[in-house]
């Protein structure tokens, strides 16, 4: 067994299915010898009792008394399994009156039992002296007046020379009737698996210079089938997150490079001519704030790749929603009063609802959505905070709505893009990444959340965060 | 000065930071060595027996963490401050098992570096800041929490009055954006759009500490940070 578990699966097909079969071929045998056996044995007690039938015509007591059989007709039953009669008439007392020649003087059975002959005819194999088994059946019959009991028997010798025979050619026969049988399992298995070794070769093809290739499926209803097509699928998905990859490593490099351009243009510039140290230090400063901006972008890059996998990392956990939204809130109130913006906060007792993630992930992606909504916000402008939840589902939304440029069309979807900067210039700061919104994005998507701008909200921009929530166990 | 200047072995393989590291460091008054091997590093460990170990973990041949192992095994009391751009939580932890005092991420803010290399030379706990500290004529009251000038009482926020502390406390150094949002907004998120909160407060705190007087303490250093001192006269 463990051999097997070794082989290739044609192999194991193979060996279990010739096993079977020779099980069943062994049982087959077993059972159409006995049967044989017990047919012929069967068939000589029914010769022998026709031949006792004979037998009896033809005995007759000669001038002497002596009991003699008649030898001028021909009377042997017509089967080449009995061959050489063997017959010995006793009279009650048991004496022998009648011995065949064929007995070679040795007698054809005991003493005489009660009843023999009598009401049956008592068949029974017995061994005679030389050593011959004898099939031997038992008469009464009356004679002249005199009670006879005639022994008549055959000798097995035929039948078991037959049924020797018989094995001997079931033993030849089983091992070739196998053998088939292997070759053709091993032919059918293969046949059966050519699919799956196509499969193989082409999987074994596929790399990540050429995803875009599939597996041939030629059946699409059968198991095999069905397997390819799942394996399609798969590189399908593999293939559009291979491409997304790609074009994210694109956006990065050509992000980085920006910063690089000037860090490096900024340090020539300014190493080409004497300057004064002023001009120096101005160089300097600048150099460092593109540094600061390479390092944030690098610090988003590495935020998203960790939302990327956190989906059951060990961060999750938790935890109600609306201390978090204060926690931001309060983050950046010193920004919201130095503007004058009034927030309005709508469906506070919401806030009780819990969410569940990584609290960390998803306090950055709301700081994002608030701090984007305060950065294009005017002066003395409002920004509405509200949490809702939508009749019959088990979620929380969160609404940040902002009076500021907004978006113009076509803009509100493009806005989770990574790098994608807006048309709007923020009031009175630096730019951003251009990654925070797909930060955003990923993170609430990872949490099993959507995230949206409104479009038919022109007043400025309204995003709306929604995801999964428990009623709060306060309520 | 009696008391010798602390020594502080740099290992780190890429020359440039090696080389501005040791001149900034020894700048602030210490005395610096550099080896730019793990194998190096060790041997100066051992020969000129430094106070500070400022360790570089992505080392050729040999990693960082390997020579650190060493160091504990062998007992030898020296401070280690880990310094590396494997800046997940998970280093951070295998860094400090491993025997590390702290852990700096790169790219760090020199400020930050200073800062920490003074808090681990300190060796003891830092003693309680005392309840009267100040700049010139910038005045502090930590117990009560007021802070006056000239003395004339500014009326401070809790945020504003911890910021000034903190200022305050690393008075004469400069303060990077990095260290004001972990160790006064307590972010501990290297990502957290907060540049632009922390320059709102600093103008804020500004506006009250020296816009009403001749002498301006609080400086911006560009690209770097901020510094609170006396003008140089």
């Amino acid at each position: 067994m463990t051999i097997a578990a070794r082989r290739s699966i044609r192999t194991r097909l193979t060996l279990w299915y010739v096993s079977v079969l020779a099980l069943l071929l062994l049982t087959y045998a077993v059972i159409v010898f006995a049967f044989q056996y017990v047919t012929l044995t069967k068939q000589i007690f029914h010769d022998e009792v026709q031949d006792i039938a004979t037998v009896e015509g033809l005995l007759y007591f000669d001038s002497h008394g002596d009991l003699q059989l008649r030898q001028d007709y021909y009377s042997r039953p017509q089967s080449h399994l009995l061959i050489d009669r063997m017959m010995e008439v006793r009279d009650l007392s048991g004496v022998v009156l009648y011995r065949s020649s064929t007995l070679r003087g040795s007698p054809l059975g005991g003493p005489i039992q009660p009843h023999e002959g009598d009401t049956s005819f008592n068949e029974r194999i017995l061994r005679l002296a030389d050593g011959r088994h004898v099939f031997v059946i038992s008469h009464v019959h009356g004679m002249n007046g005199r009670t006879l009991i005639i022994r008549l028997g055959y000798s097995l010798v035929p039948l078991r020379d037959r049924m020797w025979q018989f094995l001997i050619m079931l033993l030849i026969a089983l091992p070739i009737a196998l053998a088939l049988a292997a070759f053709a399992g091993q032919a059918i298995a293969k046949r059966a698996l050519k699919p799956l070794e196509e499969m193989t070769v082409r999987a074994e093809g596929i790399s990540a210079n050429n995803l875009h290739d599939r597996l041939a499926v030629a059946n699409p209803t059968d198991e095999l089938g069905n397997l390819a097509a799942v394996f399609n699928h798969l590189l399908q998905r593999l293939e559009q997150a291979f491409q997304q990859l790609h074009r994210f490593t694109a956006d990065a490099a050509h992000e980085l490079r920006t910063p690089l351009a000037s860090l490096r243009t900024v340090g020539e510039v300014s190493i080409g001519t004497e300057r004064t140290a002023e001009e120096y230090r101005e160089a300097i400063s600048s150099i460092l704030e593109e540094t600061e901006v390479l390092s944030k972008t690098i610090d988003s890059l590495l935020l998203l790749a960790r939302a990327e996998v956190t989906q059951t990392g060990s961060n999750i956990q938790s935890f109600p929603i609306g201390v978090l939204l204060s926690e931001v809130l309060n983050l950046v109130a010193v920004l919201i009063e130095e503007r004058q913006i009034t927030v309005i906060r709508e469906g506070d007792a919401l806030g009780a609802s819990i969410v569940r993630g990584d609290r960390g992930l998803l306090r950055v992606a709301v700081l994002n959505v608030i701090h984007n909504a305060v950065k294009f916000s005017p002066n003395n402008s409002i920004i509405r905070v509200a949490f809702e939840r939508p009749a019959l589902a088990p979620v929380i939304r969160l609404t940040i709505e902002d009076h500021g440029p907004g978006f113009s069309a076509g803009e509100h979807d493009r806005v989770f893009e990574r790098f994608y900067r807006g048309s709007a210039e923020p009031v009175g700061s630096q730019n951003g990444t251009g990654l925070g919104l797909s930060i955003t994005k990923l993170v609430v998507e990872r949490m099993g959340g959507i995230v949206w701008f409104d479009k038919d909200f022109t007043a400025g921009a309204r995003c709306t965060i929604e995801l999964p929530a428990q009623q709060s166990t306060e309520r | 000065m009696v008391q010798a200047r602390p020594k502080i072995l740099i290992v780190e393989d890429d020359n440039k930071l090696s080389t501005a590291l040791v001149s900034g460091i020894e700048g602030a008054g210490y005395d610096v060595s550099a080896a730019s091997s793990a194998e190096e590093g060790f041997f100066l460990v051992h020969r000129l027996q430094p106070d500070l170990l400022l360790l570089d973990l992505t080392l050729p041949h040999r990693n960082g963490l390997d020579i650190l192992q060493q160091i504990r095994k062998e007992g030898i009391d020296v401070r280690v401050l880990i310094l590396t751009s494997h800046n997940t939580v998970e280093d951070r932890v295998a860094g400090l098992k491993t025997g590390a005092d702290d852990y700096l991420g790169k790219p760090f803010s020199f400020p930050e570096l200073l800062a920490r290399i003074e808090a681990l030379l300190r060796r003891i706990l830092p003693p309680t800041p005392p309840q009267r500290i100040s700049v010139g004529d910038l005045e502090l009251d930590t117990k009560a929490r007021i802070a006056s000038r000239d003395s004339q009482k500014l009326e401070l926020t809790a945020r504003e009055f911890d910021l000034l502390l903190y200022l305050v406390e690393n008075s004469g150094r400069t303060v990077s954006r990095e260290m004001l949002a972990r160790d006064i907004w307590q972010e501990t998120s290297r990502y957290t759009p907060i540049d632009n909160v922390i320059d709102v407060q600093m103008a804020r705190l500004r506006k009250k500490i020296d816009d009403p007087f001749p002498i301006k303490l609080l400086q911006t250093i560009r690209g770097i940070g901020f510094t609170l001192k006396e003008p140089q006269t």
